[in-house]
Formats: structure tokens, sequence, C-alpha cells
């Protein structure tokens, strides 16, 4: 686990108590996208929470991929022809 | 006759049915991750959802009854869709993916909507389509985090890169949804 592309907590170095705003903006997806070790993600959220500079931009990418999530989902149906082509070639596979 | 575990005493039809009791409704949750891979490319999904599906039912008696046959499926389709990727992008690209900087429109989204009032107004159509318009090198890494909420190293394992590229990938695509999203909100007007 040396590799550093690899990522995860294995390879970062201990949290420090205090991150500054740069180094919190740094991490704002694996934050949220709950990558980060455990002692990381204290030491983000410790500075998110009080402070009022990242607090809403936090928030912001926060709804952003929420948004990105639900809206992605997409309301697509697999047309009726599909789902008898399928049906078709499964069956010809279980005569087979 | 399989010694599988699934039903290995079945006859051929009762095995077919279960298959298809089980597979088939999830047709449509897998034709829309096909569009998501495929960036609405209808004939391609159609195509890729039958491979997905037959193969599902060629290994059906791997399938263990009771467990969740649409992640299953889902993941069929995934592998699909991204060895037939790799084999189409074994050629190499003129343009280096990782190298190009998101440029100056980046971040506009929230100076001049901090508040993210745009996410409510803005309908699932334009984010569906400024997905599609991403070149694959960040589209694919967005729709299986993102949309199908796969972990840094799931993503990294299933495209066959390191989880660093799938970090500045999925950072660089979405700071360029964001740079669409903006452009369309102000078209709409739904600026702040």
């Amino acid at each position: 686990m040396s590799d550093e592309t690899r990522g995860g907590a294995g390879t970062r170095e201990a949290a420090p108590e205090e991150l500054s705003c740069e180094e919190s903006l740094a991490l704002v997806y694996e934050y949220l996208d709950g990558e980060l070790p455990q002692d990381w993600n204290d030491a983000v959220r410790r500075h998110v929470e009080k402070c009022r500079l990242c607090y809403p931009y936090f928030d912001f990418e926060r709804m952003f991929l929420d948004y990105v999530h639900e809206a992605g989902q997409g309301t697509a149906r697999a047309s009726p022809e599909l789902e008898r082509r399928i049906r078709d070639l499964i069956s010809g596979e279980s005569e087979a | 006759m399989t010694n599988g575990m699934n039903q290995a005493s079945e006859s051929g039809d009762d095995r077919r049915r279960d298959f298809e009791s089980e597979a088939l409704p999830h047709l449509d949750a897998l034709y829309g991750l096909a569009l998501r891979l495929t960036a609405g490319d209808e004939a391609r999904s159609e195509d890729l959802v039958q491979d997905a599906v037959l193969k599902a039912w060629r290994s059906w008696d791997r399938f263990a009854i009771g467990t969740n046959c649409r992640a299953w499926l889902m993941t069929i389709l995934r592998n699909t869709f991204i060895n037939q990727y790799r084999r189409d992008s074994s050629r190499p690209h003129p343009v280096d993916f990782d190298e190009i900087s998101e440029g100056p429109g980046a971040g506009r989204l929230y100076d001049a909507d901090p508040e993210g009032r745009v996410f409510d107004r803005l309908v699932n159509e334009h984010v569906v389509s400024a997905i599609q318009e991403l070149p694959d090198e960040f589209r694919v890494p967005i729709v299986l985090a993102d949309i199908e909420g796969l972990g840094y190293q799931e993503v990294a394992y299933t495209l066959g890169i390191p989880v660093g590229t799938v970090k500045s990938r999925l950072f660089r695509g979405r700071k360029r949804l964001q740079t669409r999203l903006h452009r369309f909100a102000e078209e709409m007007g739904y600026l702040p």
C-alpha cells in the first residue's frame, strides 16, 4: 500500500489537529464522497463547521452532488421490442 | 444436469421462468445505465442490455437466489460496456485528458449562486444532457461514482486506472458539469 495512487487510509500521514481553508478545499470531494480516512474526515469536518467561508462552499458542493445523483438517474424505459427480442433469444438458447 | 447453486434439478422451463421473473423487471434500470454510459446512444444501449442479459442468462446457475439480482445485472452490464470501451479506446487518444485544465469558467456557478437555488430550478434533462456532453474520460467515472454510487477503488478497478486518476477525472468532470449547468441556468434566466 505504499503506492500513493492507491489513496486511502494506509497512505496518508496522520491528520493535523487544525486544517487551513486551502487544505480543506483540496479535500472537498474526497470528504463529501466519504473517501477520507477517519482522522482526516474529522479534521475537515472540524474546520468546515467553524469556517464561514468553507461551510457554504461545502454545502453547495454537497447540493450539487445530490442533484447530479438524483437527476442523473433519468427515467428511460426499455422498449417492448427489446424485451421481446431478449425473451426470444433466451428461449432460443434454452431449446438449443 | 448442472450442480450449480441455483436450483440444479429444475426443468429448463422452470429455470427460464425463474430467470425471466428475476431479471427482466430490471430492464429499465439496465437500459438507463446503458444510456448514461453511452452518452444517450439508444441503439448501442439496446445492444448492451441484450448482451448483458444474455451473459447473465448463461451464468444463471452461478447466481445465488436471494442475493441482489439488480446489482448483479448492473455489474455485468458495466463490465460489458467497459470491455468494449477499452477495446475501442486502445488506440492512443490525441488529447491527454489529465493535462486539460478546466479554465477560468470553473467555479463560476458557486460564485453566481452560492446557495445552489439553481438545483431546484434546472430540470433533470439539463443534467442528463450536460453529462452526455462530457468526453468519455470524464463521463464514465462520473456515471459510475456519482450516479451509480461506486467508491473510488471500485471505479479504479472497473476502469483499470489508478485511484489518483479517478480523483482527478471526477474533479475535472464535476467542474465541467458545473460550468455547463451555469450556462444552462444563464440561458434560462435562473440565476439569482
